[in-house]
């Protein structure tokens, strides 16, 4: 808990210290097709499907022509049925059912971008961004189900690539990939860390 | 000058709208994912998915002690705590899928007057008005669905010694209940000794009750003698 308390604090210190420091900068947004792969306790415990059902999207401000900072949202709609099982509710009780388990994601978070070598056609980036991932959860026994929607935490480490529409634009095409660290202390559940893959298109707005 | 001002200015007017159109589209197609890609858990269901099998039991009673049982000759419908009892071609398939699979684990059905060591009734459970009924409320009035007297033993009360995790039946239900008449004359009341719930999509139709009685019977092993 430490360190995420610490890595979102950073993420917090970086967009304010390029706030202030910039005197004037450009504004884009970035909306992205995002695939999406559960890791770790999501994959094991919850949903080991992949998800082609989601986007990510970022306002960010450019504080250089190195480095950027802002805001990241997005979604992502997880979805596993699993075959029908027998499952003890306890020592004398047992349900057969088919089980479904249904996620969806709603990252908020705070971003910063760096860019590697701003000079070059292609610009090669690394980011870090953290903030509110709200989580809404539904459990199916056959047709009859539970919700749950909380709020968590949510911590992203990425690195892309922007490839300009012509040499000198400011706005083009953007391909990424991302780890996603979510924990999920809920019912026995662990975490909901997945692995994103992003493309799409970065426009300048001012 | 003057026209190369407008000039300007119209080509920066086109610009902001071209990223304008671009943003408007953008968020179109991610508003189509977010609304129309989620998939919905239960339009992704068959019938045969949609259906819940709950069973539980008394885990002090050794099934095998009990060798006869007799079976109610109609289906108690309770719907907001009162029962009546009726038999449609459904709850006569219900019954006879029951006989079957008492019979297949290795009981002998006799006649109510016979003195069977178990009792078996069945029950269609259906809500309207609350939208919801747990098992508890299904269990408390059960001397009122099946007075005990319809066992031959009138001053009794119903007894079950565990209990269900609360789940909600928004529409209808099959349930099946085993009655431990062996020891109701030694315990001075009639303990329900397993129970087998059964829930989901169509399941009161003639041609599925053979399969959904199954299925009670197939995850409660411990029945077999």
């Amino acid at each position: 808990m430490k360190k995420i308390k610490k890595l979102f604090a950073v993420c917090v210190l970086i967009c304010c210290a390029f706030s202030a420091k910039a005197q004037q900068g450009t504004l884009k947004l970035g909306l992205n097709y995002n695939y999406s792969f559960p890791m770790s306790g999501f994959k094991n415990d919850l949903i080991s499907n992949n998800s082609p059902r989601g986007f990510m999207g970022e306002l960010m401000y450019s504080f250089d022509n190195q480095l950027s900072g802002g805001l990241l949202f997005g979604f992502q709609d997880y979805y596993q049925k699993y075959p029908r099982a027998l499952y003890h509710l306890s020592s004398t009780q047992d349900i057969s059912a088919v089980l479904s388990n249904s996620i969806q994601t709603t990252p908020v978070l705070l971003k910063a971008k760096y860019f590697i070598t701003p000079s070059s056609y292609l610009k090669p980036y690394v980011s870090l961004a953290a903030g509110a991932n709200i989580i809404d959860f539904k459990q199916y026994f056959g047709e009859f189900g539970n919700s749950e929607t909380n709020v968590g935490f949510r911590a992203q480490g990425g690195l892309g690539v922007l490839i300009p529409f012509k040499k000198t634009s400011p706005s083009g095409f953007n391909i990424g990939a991302s780890y996603d660290y979510a924990p999920y202390k809920k019912n026995g559940y662990k975490d909901l860390n997945s692995v994103n893959l992003q493309a799409g298109v970065v426009i300048e707005l001012k | 000058m003057v026209l190369g001002i407008d000039f300007v200015k119209k080509f920066e007017k086109t610009k902001v709208m071209k990223r304008l159109a671009l943003m408007l589209i953008g968020f179109a197609g991610f508003s189509t994912v977010y609304t129309s890609c989620t998939k919905d858990p239960i339009n992704n269901l068959s019938a045969d998915e949609s259906r819940i099998y709950i069973t539980n039991h008394d885990s002090t009673v050794n099934f095998t002690n009990y060798k006869t049982y007799s079976i109610s000759d109609s289906v108690a419908v309770i719907e907001n705590g009162k029962s009546t009892r009726e038999l449609t071609d459904v709850g006569q398939a219900y019954i006879d899928a029951v006989k079957k699979y008492m019979d297949q684990a290795g009981y002998q059905m006799v006649s109510k007057s016979a003195s069977p060591d178990l009792g078996v009734d069945v029950n269609h459970i259906i809500n309207t008005t609350t939208g919801v009924i747990s098992y508890g409320d299904y269990w408390g009035n059960y001397g009122g669905y099946w007075d005990p007297y319809y066992w031959g033993y009138p001053d009794y009360r119903y007894y079950i010694p565990y209990a269900y995790s609360v789940y909600q039946i928004k529409e209808g239900a099959m349930s099946v209940d085993l009655l431990d008449l062996k020891n109701a004359s030694s315990d001075h009341k009639i303990n329900i000794i397993w129970t087998g719930l059964i829930r989901g999509s169509g399941i009161f139709t003639t041609s599925v009750a053979d399969a959904q009685v199954k299925a009670l019977f197939d995850q409660s092993s411990y029945l077999k003698h």
